[in-house]
C-alpha cells in the first residue's frame, strides 16, 4: 500500500531527521508536524490502534502469567471414601455433614491456626479413579501442600491402589519439580481396627519399592510417550520417604471425632502442620 | 411412599436430606452407586436407576451445581415422582438463591438449608394431585348422550347435514363429548358424515370439479383443526339401523360397466358412458391440460402443506431470534452480547452444537447409538450452567464433551497386571488370563504378544490352547512358544523354558483343557497362565455357553475381551451379547464378567479412534492393552488424552 510506504519512509525520515538534527530543531520539527498532517488519516489510525492493541497484549500476558506463578492452594487428594470432603468441611466450619461422593472440586478460603494468620485456599479434589487425573493436572500448578489422606481402617485391603496413586503423585513432573510439602493423613483412627501412621508408612514404603519396579517396565503408551520416568527415591537402595525431594509428614486424624457426628474432629495434628507451613 | 430424598452438592456436601417413615437404613450406598455407575459414566440420559430393591431417580441443578435425587421402592409405581422433583428444584432454588449464589464452597457449610416444611407441602400436593387423576367414574346412562338424542335423530336421512342436529339438551358434564354440534363450519364431527356425504356425491354424480372442491374443503379442514379434538365417541346420529352396502368414494354405481363381453362391437353409448365415467373418476376434463404445464403451486392441497411448513419455520425463526438477547441491532451486536456476560445454556442452544458434535463423532467410528447416548448426557450435564464471559456455546459444549470422553476412558480401576502377577505369585498361585472374542480379531497373536512382555518382566508363562475348533491354532502357539523360547533361552532363566504351551489336541471339550492347564501351572510353579480360547460370533448361542461355562468353571482372575479398533457399531453388540451370556450361564450370584479389553489393530486406523470410546462405554470396563501390529514388541498401553485429542480433531 502506497500509504504504509509512505509512511515507512516518512518514519524513517522523522528518525533520521532527529538523528541528524538536534541543533537545528524547530525548522524539522515544522515540517514533520506538516507532513504528519499531511498524511492520510486513515494510516495514522492504523498506527495508533497497533499500539493500543500491543500494549493491551502486554498488561494481558502480564496478568496472566502472574496469576499462574503463586501456589496458595492446599489440596485435599485421596482414594474413594477415605474421608476427604469431611475433613474439608470440618477445616474450615468445624460441623460435621454428610457426604456422597464428590464429582466436581470444592474451594474456600482457609485461615490457618497461627500467629501469622495467612491464608491457603483449600481445595477437595475428587477421589473417583476416572476424575482423579483430571482434577490434579488442573490444580496440581498452584499447589503448595498436598494433604493424602488416607483410610486407615480398610488400608490393607487397599494397599495396592493407594500406593499407586501415591506413586502417580510423586512421579508427576511438575510435583517432583515444585516439591510441595505432603502430609500423609491417616484418617478414621475412631475405628477400632485403624491402623497406625507408622505401620501405613511402613507399608507404603514397601509398596512403593516393588512398584517402582512394576511401573518402569509398564508398557509405554500408543504414542509413543512414556509417562512419569521419574526414578523414585535412590537406586540400589529401599524406598524411604526421606529420600524424596520433598518433606513429607505422617500423622493421624479422625474426622468424625471419637464421639461420633456431634462431637468435635480429632484434627489438631492436621491443623498444627497446616498451621506451620 | 418415598424412602429418602437428598439435596447434595457436586461437591459432594449434603445441604438437606430426608428419610422415610420406617426407613431404617443409611442411603448413602444406594446414592454413591447411583453417582459411580450413572453420573460418572455418562449414562445421565435416561434419569432413573436401580439398585437393589430401590428405584432412584435423579436430576441435575447445573447452575449451583446441586444434585436432587429421590428414592422409592422398585415396586412401586409412583407417577408423580418426576413432576414433583422438578417442583421441589424450582421451589429449592428459588428460596435459597441468595444463599446459593456466593461463591466457594463455604455457603454450603454455614448455612443450613430448613427445607422441611416446605418439602412436606410439595410432597402433600403431589401425592394428592395423583390421587385426584385417579379413573373416572363409568358414567351413568342418563348422562350419557344416548339418552340425549331423539329417536328422530336415530332415523337415517339421505342429507348428511340434517342427521348431525341433535335435539335435546347438551350434557355439560361430560369432557369427552366433543362440540359437535355446531352445523356450519370446520367442526371435526362433520369429517364423518362428510365422507357418508362423499359416497352420496359419488352417487349422484357430480361433475368432478365439485368432487376436487369437496375434496379440497376436507384436506383444509382437517389441517386447520388438526389434533385437537378427536371425536373419539362423537355421537353418530346416523347410526344405520340395518346394513348398509357400502359405497366406494370413487367406485361406479353398476357393475355393468365392469363387463366388457359387449363392448367390442358396441362402441356408442356404453363405450360414451364409459368414457365419461372414466372423466368422472379420474377426476379430468379433456381440456384441462391444454397449453403449458400449471406450475406447482396450482395444486392447492400440496400449497397448502407447504405454506403451513413455511410458517412453521419463520414462527420458530422468530422465537429463536428473540430469545437471543441481542436480537435487535444487527449480526455482529448479536454475537457480541452473546459473547460478554453470564447466560445460561438451554437446550435449544446447545441442540445445533450436539447435532454437529454427534455426527462428528459417528464419523470417527463411534457407535451410533453411544454417540447419541454421550451427547444427551453432556446435554443434561450443561444444561442450566451459566457460561462465563468471553466463552461461546461452541467452546463449552466441546469442553464438557472432551472431558466426559477423558473421563470414560479412564480406568475406574486400578490396572497393573505386574503388579497384580507378583501379589498372585507371592500367593503361590498363578495367574490366569483368559481371552475371548470374536473371529479373526487378534486373540492368538495378542497373547503371543503379552506373553512376551511378561518374560521380559522375568515371569514364566503357560499357554493353554483351548482353541480346539480351529485348524492350526494348537500349531500356531506352538510356533509362538518355540520363538519366544529362542529369544529368551532357558539357560538365562534358570534353566527351565520361559514359555510352555498345554495342549490336547483338537476336538475336546476347551473347560475341561483349562482346568488341567491351571491345575498343571499351580503344580509347576508357572507364575501366569494364558488361556486362548476359540473365536465366536456372540449370536451362536451353544458356543456362547461353552464359553461361559469355562469361565465360569476356572474362574480367571483376568477375562480379556479381544475386540479390534476397526469394528464400528457391532462393538456394542458384540460387548453386550458377549456380557449377557457371560451373566446368564454362570451359576453363582456374582457371574465373573468381562474384566479389560484388549484393542487390536490399532496401526490400521489412523485416527478414527471411536472404537475405544464404545467399547469402554458399554463395559464400563478400561483398556489393558492396545495391539499396535504384528510383531512382539507392538504392544502398547492406551493413553486416554492422546485418544480423546485425535478424537475430537477436526
Amino acid at each position: 500500500m502506497e500509504a504504509d510506504s509512505t509512511g515507512a519512509n516518512m518514519a524513517e525520515k522523522a528518525e533520521a531527521d532527529v538523528e541528524m538534527t538536534e541543533n537545528p530543531f524547530e525548522p524539522y520539527i515544522e515540517s514533520l508536524r506538516q507532513q504528519v498532517e499531511d498524511q492520510d488519516p486513515v494510516f495514522l489510525i492504523g498506527v495508533i490502534v497497533a499500539l493500543a492493541v500491543v500494549i493491551i497484549t502486554c498488561v494481558f500476558l502480564k496478568y496472566f502469567l502472574t496469576s499462574k506463578t503463586v501456589r496458595t492452594a492446599v489440596l485435599l487428594v485421596g482414594l474413594c471414601d477415605s474421608g476427604k470432603t469431611l475433613l474439608f468441611s470440618r477445616l474450615l466450619s468445624g460441623k460435621f455433614k454428610r457426604t456422597q461422593t464428590s464429582i466436581t472440586d470444592s474451594s474456600a478460603p482457609y485461615k490457618a491456626k497461627n500467629d501469622r494468620g495467612s491464608t491457603w485456599t483449600l481445595i477437595d479434589l475428587p477421589g473417583h479413579d476416572s476424575l482423579r487425573s483430571q482434577y490434579l493436572e488442573k490444580f496440581k500448578l498452584a499447589a503448595r501442600a498436598i494433604v493424602f489422606v488416607v483410610d486407615s481402617a480398610i488400608f490393607q485391603k487397599e494397599v495396592r491402589d493407594v500406593a499407586e496413586f501415591l506413586y502417580v503423585l510423586l512421579t508427576d513432573t511438575v510435583i517432583s519439580r515444585n516439591a510441595p510439602a505432603l502430609v500423609v493423613a491417616c484418617n478414621k483412627q475412631d475405628i477400632t481396627m485403624a491402623k497406625s501412621a507408622k505401620l501405613i508408612q511402613q507399608q507404603l514404603e514397601k509398596e512403593l519399592n516393588t512398584l517402582r519396579v512394576t511401573r518402569s517396565a509398564a508398557l509405554s503408551s500408543q504414542d509413543g510417550s512414556v509417562g512419569g520416568s521419574l526414578y523414585l527415591g535412590k537406586k540400589g537402595k529401599d524406598f524411604e520417604f526421606s529420600q524424596l525431594p520433598m518433606k513429607v509428614e505422617f500423622l493421624e486424624c479422625s474426622a468424625r471425632g471419637s464421639k461420633g457426628e456431634d462431637g468435635n474432629a480429632d484434627i489438631e495434628g492436621l491443623e498444627n502442620s497446616l498451621a506451620k507451613l | 411412599m418415598l424412602d429418602f430424598f437428598t439435596i447434595f452438592s457436586k461437591g459432594g456436601i449434603v445441604l438437606w436430606c430426608f428419610q422415610g417413615a420406617g426407613v431404617t437404613e443409611s442411603f448413602t450406598g444406594p446414592v454413591n452407586a447411583l453417582i459411580r455407575s450413572v453420573i460418572l459414566q455418562e449414562r445421565s440420559g435416561n434419569n432413573s436407576f436401580t439398585h437393589e430393591a430401590l428405584s432412584l431417580k435423579y436430576k441435575l441443578d447445573n447452575e449451583f451445581e446441586l444434585i436432587f435425587v429421590v428414592g422409592f421402592q422398585k415396586i412401586l409405581t409412583l407417577t408423580y415422582v418426576d413432576k414433583f422433583i422438578d417442583d421441589v428444584q424450582l421451589h429449592f432454588r428459588d428460596r435459597y438463591k441468595n444463599e446459593l449464589e456466593q461463591k466457594g464452597a463455604l455457603k454450603l457449610l454455614n448455612n443450613s438449608f430448613e427445607f422441611e416444611n416446605d418439602f412436606k407441602m410439595l410432597l402433600r400436593e403431589a401425592e394428592d394431585s395423583s390421587k385426584a387423576r385417579s379413573p373416572a367414574p363409568m358414567r351413568s346412562f342418563k348422562e350419557s348422550e344416548k339418552s340425549q338424542k331423539t329417536v328422530k335423530s336415530m332415523i337415517e336421512t339421505k342429507g348428511g347435514d340434517k342427521g348431525k342436529e341433535q335435539g335435546g339438551k347438551k350434557n355439560k358434564n361430560t369432557k369427552k363429548e366433543a362440540p359437535a354440534v355446531e352445523p356450519a363450519k370446520g367442526d371435526q364431527g362433520k369429517a364423518s358424515s362428510s365422507g357418508q356425504k362423499m359416497a352420496e356425491n359419488g352417487n349422484q354424480g357430480l361433475t368432478a370439479d365439485e368432487i376436487m372442491q369437496k375434496k379440497r374443503e376436507e384436506f383444509f379442514r382437517k389441517r386447520m383443526v388438526g389434533t385437537t379434538e378427536k371425536p373419539s365417541k362423537s355421537p353418530k346420529p346416523q347410526k344405520p339401523r340395518e346394513k348398509q352396502m357400502r359405497v366406494w368414494d370413487m367406485g361406479g354405481n353398476s357393475t355393468k360397466d365392469l363387463d366388457y363381453s359387449e363392448r367390442n362391437g358396441d362402441g356408442s353409448t356404453n363405450g360414451g358412458e364409459q368414457n365419461q365415467e372414466a372423466q368422472i373418476d379420474l377426476g379430468m376434463q379433456p381440456s384441462s391440460m391444454q397449453g403449458d404445464l400449471p406450475s406447482v403451486d396450482y395444486e392447492s392441497s400440496e400449497g397448502e402443506e407447504m405454506e403451513d411448513e413455511d410458517e412453521e419455520v419463520v414462527v420458530s425463526e422468530t422465537s429463536k431470534t428473540s430469545s437471543k438477547k441481542g436480537g435487535g441491532f444487527g449480526g455482529m451486536f448479536g454475537m457480541l452480547k452473546g459473547l460478554v456476560g453470564s447466560k445460561s445454556l438451554s437446550q435449544e442452544d446447545m441442540e445445533p452444537v450436539l447435532e454437529k458434535m454427534r455426527d462428528h463423532l459417528i464419523a470417527k467410528n463411534v457407535a451410533a447409538d453411544i454417540a447419541s447416548q454421550l451427547c444427551d448426557s453432556v446435554a443434561k450435564k450443561l444444561e442450566g450452567k451459566v457460561m462465563g464471559t468471553f466463552t461461546t456455546v461452541a467452546s463449552t459444549v466441546k469442553q464438557a464433551l472432551q472431558d466426559s470422553l477423558v473421563q470414560i476412558l479412564q480406568p475406574k480401576r486400578r490396572v497393573d497386571i505386574l503388579r497384580d502377577v507378583m501379589e498372585a505369585q507371592s500367593q503361590r498361585r498363578p495367574f490366569v488370563i483368559t481371552f475371548c472374542g470374536v473371529n479373526g480379531v487378534g486373540k492368538s497373536t495378542n497373547l503371543a504378544k503379552i506373553s512376551y512382555w511378561l518374560i521380559e518382566n522375568g515371569f514364566t508363562v503357560l499357554i493353554a490352547a483351548c482353541d480346539t475348533f480351529r485348524a492350526g491354532a494348537v500349531e500356531q502357539l506352538r510356533t509362538h512358544q518355540r520363538r519366544l523360547n529362542s529369544l529368551h533361552p532357558p539357560e538365562k532363566h534358570g534353566g527351565r523354558p520361559v514359555v510352555q504351551l498345554y495342549e490336547k489336541g483338537y476336538g475336546k471339550d476347551a473347560a475341561g483343557i483349562a482346568m488341567e492347564a491351571i491345575a498343571y501351572a499351580r503344580n509347576q510353579a508357572f507364575d501366569v497362565v494364558l488361556v486362548d480360547t476359540a473365536g465366536r460370533m456372540q449370536d451362536n448361542a451353544p458356543l456362547m455357553t461353552a464359553l461361559a461355562k469355562l469361565i465360569a468353571v476356572n474362574m480367571p482372575d483376568l477375562v480379556l475381551f479381544v475386540g479390534e479398533a476397526l469394528v464400528g457399531n457391532e462393538a456394542v453388540d458384540q460387548l453386550v451379547k458377549f456380557n449377557q451370556a457371560l451373566a446368564d450361564h454362570s451359576m453363582s450370584d456374582k457371574p465373573r464378567l468381562i474384566d479389560g479389553i484388549v484393542l487390536t489393530k490399532f496401526d490400521t486406523i489412523d485416527d478414527k479412534v471411536g472404537a475405544a470410546i464404545s467399547m469402554t462405554y458399554i463395559t464400563g470396563q478400561p483398556i489393558v492393552f492396545v495391539g499396535t501390529g504384528q510383531t512382539y514388541n507392538d504392544l502398547r498401553s492406551l493413553n486416554a488424552r492422546a485418544v480423546v485429542s485425535a478424537l475430537m480433531k477436526a
